[in-house]
């Protein structure tokens, strides 16, 4: 944190990023890219299956596409992200593309998986560049959230305003030591829904479509989430940290006892008022005597 | 028939159970070696030992949550993090079925995850026969014969395992998926949990512990499997098969598995334990030795072909990241040295010292 954006009394506790494998929602798909074009390669060009591929090189395009885009819809069907399966098509359709572009039917075999590796390779860059795009800062005051790369997110959230935390910590999490933190502002900052919907539908009769019926559901569940860039994401040591954030909302939170000394306190400083009024009040009347019994005295 | 009736009736069952019996505790004997390494690694490669952590839940929690669905309790609850697992039932079974539930919580993380992995070996593009004990030798229903039988299906199958793993090819995705899974079963298989605590459960004695206790809670049960071994054993000499045999034959494949698996393991861990004495990055490159030096015969043996090229480039892996591993020990630390070359080599370094 720059010292102009520190306020008045300020003390950053922690400086604090995600650990290089809490993006790894992200990174499992670039795994896969990579075990993808492995195994790809080794069925096209060394397995017994080869010759198969090496005859009818169209099929080998076909077979690295349907490796891609199954993965893409079984991935996406678990997550409930079409990006997913959109990002796999990109890279077949892209792939398909330089195969036609380049003329390069020959050499799928080859192409295909140096291609697969290459777009793994970028997936992990983009990842890398991502995550080293946030930056999380534990001040006294306030926690600050910035991330973003190309537009630049910050979220300021001071320890009163926060009503709940949530952690969470996955098996990656648990083996590394690190976890996620989304505080929750009392605006429901932090609380996310997500939305699973289900449908099926049927098709009698081969020319016409003479029956159709379709069956769906939706849920929507509030869960505490937020963007990397607007919680603790994956931050390292996640207990040390949680309990950092935790200290620091009870040390800004009033308590129900510390309520009533507040109370308690208005009530004093109300009755001392009425006292002092009142002290006034007969002050100002002995005066008020004391004039009046001079004006007597002079008269007589 | 051969051998005297008490033979036959009473000892000739005995025979392939003690077998087995054997085996295990070769298995526990290696996996106690592995938990010493893996409790001396621990300060440095904390990461690791929550993962081998992890696996060994995985195992006895999948193993427990099966003992329920066997003995139809249900499971109600399944819960597993580093440190801990959990599996409930959904009907609280007493009985033999709980002393089931129980004895799969126990035994079976040593012979579960290994019988999956047999499984996956003969229905993987390896060619992977079962070979039933009665073609390999004459069945007798005596103890000897009975060992000699368990023996030669056990030595039938070593050889073809063996044979396998000596000539495994690391660049077939399967065989190296099949080392992966082979060397994750290795350091999962364990029962007791190395915890964050200094009170390391790193003994036998604390597994061995709780199999007692299991059989001494309940010894009906314990001699009502004896009866159903011993049961069955008379079918199969009624019958004339040798599937009780079979039966303690395949436990028997499966305990070779875990102990290749666990020597495996236990190999890693060494590498990992000495590359951590060698000071900066050298430490990386017994690592970067071991695929390097895979590679490069590879290729090598692919312009010059040879006959068992698999098993040669295997043995040139190994021998090259133990060489190396060697060479960083004696040239970077004071590992393998004598003590007068250690007061030389300090004595040397000191001169330079005064000099500059």
């Amino acid at each position: 944190m720059k010292d102009d954006e520190r306020l008045k009394n300020e003390k950053v506790e922690r400086v604090l990023s995600p650990h290089p494998l809490s993006f790894m929602r992200y990174q499992a798909l670039s795994i896969y890219l990579v075990i993808w074009g492995i195994v790809f390669g080794w069925i096209v060009n060394i397995s017994e299956w080869s010759s198969f591929f090496i005859d009818t090189p169209i099929w080998s395009l076909l077979f690295w596409g349907i490796g891609l885009l199954l993965a893409g819809v079984i991935a996406s069907l678990f997550t409930v992200r079409w990006i997913i399966f959109i990002l796999y098509l990109a890279i077949f359709a892209s792939g398909v593309g330089l195969v036609f572009l380049l003329n390069l039917h020959d050499s799928i075999g080859i192409f295909a998986p140096v291609y697969t590796l290459f777009m793994s390779i970028a997936g992990f860059v983009t990842v890398e560049v991502y995550r080293r795009s946030h930056r999380y800062i534990i001040s006294n005051q306030r926690i600050v959230f910035k991330g973003g790369i190309i537009t630049k997110n910050e979220r300021t959230l001071r320890y009163d305003k926060i009503t709940d935390i949530n952690a969470k910590q996955g098996i990656i999490g648990q083996i590394f030591g690190f976890g996620t933190i989304t505080p929750i502002s009392q605006s429901g900052f932090g609380l996310g829904s997500e939305k699973s919907m289900a449908a099926g539908g049927i098709i009698i009769g081969s020319k016409k479509a003479k029956l159709f019926g379709a069956i769906g559901g939706g849920k929507e569940v509030q869960d505490p989430m937020a963007r990397s860039y607007f919680e603790l994401h994956g931050v390292y040591p996640y207990k040390k940290v949680k309990k950092l954030v935790e200290e620091m909302v009870q040390g800004n939170v009033i308590t129900a006892y510390q309520k009533e000394q507040v109370t308690f306190q208005k009530e004093q400083v109300d009755i001392q008022k009425q006292m002092r009024d009142l002290l006034k009040i007969q002050s100002e009347s002995k005066d008020d005597e004391e004039e009046e019994k001079e004006k007597e005295e002079k008269k007589t | 028939m051969e051998g005297s009736p008490i033979d036959i009736v009473v000892f000739a069952p005995l025979a392939p159970i003690l077998g087995v019996l054997l085996f295990w505790f070769i298995q526990l004997l290696f996996i106690e070696s592995e938990k010493i390494l893996l409790s001396k690694i621990r300060p440095k490669h904390e990461p690791l030992c929550r993962f081998t952590n992890f696996l060994g839940i995985l195992f006895q929690s999948v193993c427990h949550a099966l003992g329920y669905t066997i003995t139809k309790s249900g499971i109600s609850d399944f819960y597993i993090s580093v440190n801990y697992g959990r599996v409930a039932p959904k009907k609280e079974k007493k009985g033999i079925f709980e002393w089931i539930a129980n004895a799969f919580l126990f035994i079976g993380p040593f012979f579960l995850p290994a019988f999956l992995l047999l499984v996956f070996l003969f229905f993987s593009p390896v060619n992977f026969e079962i070979i039933t004990p009665s073609p390999l030798i004459e069945l007798k229903y005596t103890f000897a014969g009975q060992i000699m039988t368990f023996g030669a299906s056990l030595h039938a199958f070593a050889e073809g395992f063996f044979g396998f793993l000596f000539n495994i090819d690391l660049l077939h995705p399967g065989h190296f998926g099949f080392l992966l899974l082979l060397i994750f079963l290795g350091m999962g298989m364990r029962p007791s949990y190395i915890g964050e605590k200094k009170q390391e459960k790193v003994d036998m004695l604390y597994d061995l512990k709780n199999i007692w206790s299991l059989i001494t809670h309940k010894p009906l049960y314990l001699i009502i499997l004896f009866m159903a071994a011993y049961i069955f054993f008379y079918i199969s000499l009624f019958f004339n098969g040798d599937w009780f045999v079979a039966l303690f034959s395949i436990l028997g494949w499966v305990s070779i598995i875990s102990i290749v698996a666990i020597i495996i393991a236990n190999i890693l861990l060494f590498l990992i334990k000495t590359t951590d004495e060698i000071p900066g990055i050298w430490k990386f490159i017994p690592y970067l030795v071991m695929p390097v030096s895979y590679i490069s015969a590879r290729v090598l043996f692919f312009y010059v072909p040879l006959e068992n090229t698999n098993f040669i480039s295997l043995l040139l892996m190994a021998s090259l990241t133990a060489l190396v591993t060697f060479l960083l020990l004696k040239y970077k630390t004071n590992k393998l040295k004598s003590t007068r070359k250690i007061k030389m080599s300090k004595k040397k370094s000191k001169g330079e010292a005064d000099e500059g």
